[in-house]
């Protein structure tokens, strides 16, 4: 591999341990123990400008920095996967900055920090997930002023969201809401998932893994302790449900896990791949192939079965 | 920060500031974020008189000068507040309200547990941590620990707890999501119950 | 065939070298030098800094530099510099009254004492494009200096000439005069926010965004019709008193620009009237941003005014959550990160809407062409 991404080849051993100064770790400390203390409950902590911008991560890097230590295997990954650029820069700046072990394997990782996705395979609880979240509050686009959401969360006021649900069901037959759908924890507060989509919202019920939260710029961090009861909102007559697709990953065959879309040239042709390369690698390697694997014999590549769609 | 005179009597800190931290922040990490769990001490440190090796390590891995610290009278040696003023360079308070962060011995008088302060309903974390010295705990089922953080329930017996404290745990809560978070330190073992932990007392 | 696209290293690595050939352009025009755009670039320097919350101009003309010119990325590098290194001490306020000025103006008053000093100032340039500037390069004569030095004593338009006939409403003394002033670089800001947190907000805040809220405030979208009561620029001494000291210290002058603002008064038919006041201060030599911070900062104290709050910039929350251009720069620019994870999730809903609507049209169209269905209805 070619030399590493930053320029802080020289400069990083002028910085402490993860980069972030003593003090500065203690304070996140502080906030992270009281947020495991009231799950779902953003505590406002004195957010550090990081050497990366706001909106790229600098929540969950604030998080890891002020968690890992020297023993921990770190694994970064955005949109599922580990070889995105903004996962691969801040996994580099760990590597760097607190000289850490990295990994790609899910299972080989103590900290997870994440962008949009929950690993699909099954954490265990010697690990912590660490999401990058861009805006905390759940209740944010129903109401802009951060005076009124902190009195509508002390109060469990939550009317309004439940109104903003129904008026999607009452206009589209649907919940619109695909992704950063709101979920209840411990029947307590009302949490934002981070833009992950719906798909993994049941992971978060009763993980074994510690979750952690860090949001940089609006800087809020809260948390969901091990086993805690996370229930997405919903309705009786219009109970939550997952994204499913009729495909499998084109790759390791896949049924099971969210699976992004690749378009393959512009007559509508495309094919679909598991978000978490992770678990497709390791599929892949106990020999699961999909249709659009190079291992399949030339001519066997279906074409998506985009027109076949309306059929439905 | 002022050198003086006492300073030679001072009882060294951390060996390696970033990672004896680092190591027992994620030890109070898990025990709050699994109550009720029996955590080792993960470093040596020597405690001044007043405090145990696990209150010191707590207090030096989570205070400095942003937080406010109370002593009991059993805990306020010259000895400790000297050690925590140097090393963590936090204000020492006998205001109990006003601690961040309060530590005391269970056997001595623990009616000041109630003005500790909550936070309020806006902001609960604006409330005081509990570091509470005591000499065991183990897990026979004293107390059955249920919700966040555990799966089905966690035994934990804390040698010496009152009636009287168990009856302020269950009213803490109550206060949810304010109130106070616990942590037990003995020499060499760490657990603590959140404020959201459930607690049938055998 | 597909394979996954990888090498996100690789491409990061290119990316960066690219960029620095970019900086660097043509190699035949000589390379800047920090120290010309210290000195040359002194308002893109003062802007950098305070923006940038750092007064260090070597490090700002190396951050202007180093960002291409970019200010908004060169004030980012400052802050990220900045926020690594420790904090020593707090200094005493600044006493602005004491500055060795160097431009002070009043718009409320013909003459004052101390003089109206034009100093260095573009206001009455005629904005002509100098193309011996661009031929000839820089030769200026030396500035003529001063027939009569500046006054010692400086007193100040709202505070000792408006003030002493009581015209103008007093700054609220501070409960406890000890307690800490507020800093949003070391604690979460908490609403509603006081006024010393917005001010340090509004000082740091993007000159582009507190310029278009203090020029809405004269548009209408706020009522406090302001004056210049006076800006000042010059350097002032900055002092710290070490807790084992006990006596201050003089670590050094700053560049300032000071606007005080006399603004709509109040009053009733039993209470004396008073003008009102907005504040400004900012690095360096800068009157857009100072006065535009005096307006907004006057704006922001309608609760304290008991004024209806009418425009944006009288929403201190609204302000204070969107001044920040490192911040809005990242979170909007961050968008062109991948999400299309999110946009999966999009797409599957969109496409089952559509196929939902598709059939209940085709539907209703076969009910169309099935009168006898309808006959039936």
């Amino acid at each position: 591999m070619e030399q590493t991404v930053n320029q802080m080849d020289d400069t990083a051993s002028a910085y402490n341990f993860a980069y972030l100064d003593e003090q500065t770790k203690r304070m996140i400390r502080r906030a992270l123990l009281k947020a495991v203390a009231i799950p779902g409950y953003q505590v406002p902590f004195a957010g550090r400008e990081m050497p990366m911008p706001y909106g790229w991560g600098t929540g969950g890097v604030q998080v890891t920095a002020a968690v890992i230590g020297p023993q921990d295997t770190l694994k970064v990954i955005d949109q599922g996967a580990d070889d995105t650029t903004n996962a691969v820069s801040i996994r580099q700046f760990f590597a760097k900055t607190a000289n850490v072990a990295t990994t790609e394997k899910t299972a080989d990782a103590s900290i997870i920090q994440t962008r949009h996705r929950i690993p699909e395979r099954e954490l265990r609880e010697d690990q912590i997930l660490v999401y990058q979240v861009p805006i905390p509050e759940p209740l944010r686009f129903l109401e802009p002023r951060e005076t009124e959401t902190r009195k509508m969360h002390a109060l469990e006021e939550y009317g309004l969201m439940h109104v903003k649900l129904y008026e999607d069901i009452a206009r589209h037959g649907h919940i619109a809401t695909t992704y950063a759908y709101p979920v209840m924890v411990d029947d307590r507060y009302v949490m934002d998932p981070s833009p992950t989509p719906k798909f993994d919202n049941p992971k978060m019920d009763n993980m074994a893994a510690l979750q952690l939260f860090g949001a940089g710029r609006e800087k809020r961090i809260y948390a969901l302790p091990p086993y805690t009861k996370v229930r997405s909102l919903d309705f009786e007559d219009h109970p939550f449900e997952v994204q499913s697709w009729d495909d499998e990953c084109g790759m390791c065959g896949a049924r099971d896990s969210y699976l992004d879309e690749v378009i393959l040239d512009d007559k509508g042709n495309r094919m679909f791949v598991c978000s978490d390369t992770d678990y497709c690698t390791e599929r892949q390697e106990a020999g699961h192939r999909g249709p659009q694997h190079h291992d399949q014999p030339l001519g066997s590549t279906k074409s998506s079965p985009n027109s076949e769609k309306a059929a439905e | 920060m002022t050198l003086n005179a006492q300073t030679s009597d001072l009882l060294p800190g951390f060996d390696h500031a970033a990672f004896d931290s680092n190591a027992v922040f994620r030890v109070l990490l898990d025990a709050m974020s699994r109550p009720g769990r029996i955590y080792d001490l993960p470093v040596h440190i020597t405690a001044p008189d007043g405090l145990n090796a696990s209150a010191t390590a707590t207090l030096l891995a989570m205070a400095d000068m942003d937080t406010t610290i109370w002593l009991s009278p059993g805990c306020a040696t010259k000895a400790a507040t000297a050690h925590l003023k140097f090393h963590c360079g936090s204000p020492i308070t006998t205001n109990v309200a006003k601690a961040d962060f309060a530590v005391a011995r269970c056997d001595e008088d623990l009616s000041f547990i109630t003005e500790l302060s909550v936070g309020n309903a806006e902001y609960p974390d604006q409330s005081a941590t509990l570091i509470l010295l005591v000499d065991d705990v183990s897990e026979s089922t004293e107390m059955i620990c249920r919700g966040p953080g555990i799966k089905d329930t966690h035994n934990l017996a804390v040698a010496g707890l009152t009636p009287a404290f168990h009856a302020w745990r269950a009213e803490n809560h109550h206060l949810f999501p304010c109130g106070v978070d616990v942590i037990f330190v003995t020499d060499t073992k760490i657990a603590a119950l959140s404020r959201t932990t459930r607690i049938e007392v055998k | 065939m597909y394979v996954a696209v990888k090498g996100g290293e690789r491409a990061i690595n290119n990316a960066h070298r690219l960029l620095a050939e970019q900086r660097r352009g043509d190699k035949d025009v000589s390379e800047i030098q920090t120290d010309q755009i210290e000195q040359q670039l002194s308002l893109s320097v003062t802007r950098v800094m305070a923006e940038g919350s750092l007064y260090d101009r070597d490090l700002a003309a190396l951050a202007i530099k180093q960002a291409r010119g970019d200010l908004i990325e060169a004030i980012f590098l400052m802050r990220a510099y900045r926020t690594t290194l420790p904090r020593f001490a707090f200094s005493n306020p600044t006493k602005t009254a004491e500055m060795d000025v160097s431009r002070r103006i009043s718009a409320t008053f013909k003459d004052l004492p101390g003089g109206q000093i034009l100093g260095p100032t573009f206001d009455y340039t005629h904005r002509l494009l100098d193309f011996t500037l661009m031929a000839n390069g820089e030769n200026p004569a030396d500035a003529p200096s001063a027939e009569n030095p500046v006054d010692d004593h400086m007193p100040r338009v709202l505070d000792d000439i408006l003030n002493y006939e009581g015209l103008i409403q007093d700054e609220p003394t501070p409960v406890d005069e000890d307690a800490p002033v507020a800093d949003l670089t070391r604690e979460p800001v908490k609403f509603p926010a006081g006024r010393d947190l917005r001010l340090q907000n509004l000082s740091r805040g993007d000159e582009g965004f507190i310029l278009a809220l203090g020029y809405s405030t004269q548009r209408g979208y706020a009522n406090s019709h302001a004056f210049v009561g006076e800006i000042r620029y010059g350097t002032v001494s900055v002092e710290i008193e070490p807790e084992e000291l006990g006596f201050p210290i003089d670590i050094g002058d700053i560049e300032l620009t000071e606007c005080e603002t006399v603004n709509k008064f109040k009053g009733s038919k039993t209470k004396l009237p008073q003008f009102t006041r907005g504040y400004g201060l900012v690095f360096g030599q800068n009157e857009r941003k100072s006065i535009s911070m005096a307006l907004v900062d006057r704006a922001m104290r309608a609760d304290e005014m008991g004024e209806q709050i009418m425009g944006p910039a009288q929403d201190s929350e609204f302000v204070m959550e969107h001044s920040d251009n490192v911040q809005s720069t990242g979170f909007v620019e961050h968008i062109k990160l991948p999400h299309y994870v999110d946009f999966q999730g999009e797409l599957e809903l969109v496409r089952r809407m559509r196929t939902e609507v598709e059939a209940r049209l085709a539907k209703a169209e076969a009910d169309n062409s099935n009168p006898q269905t309808e006959a039936a209805e």
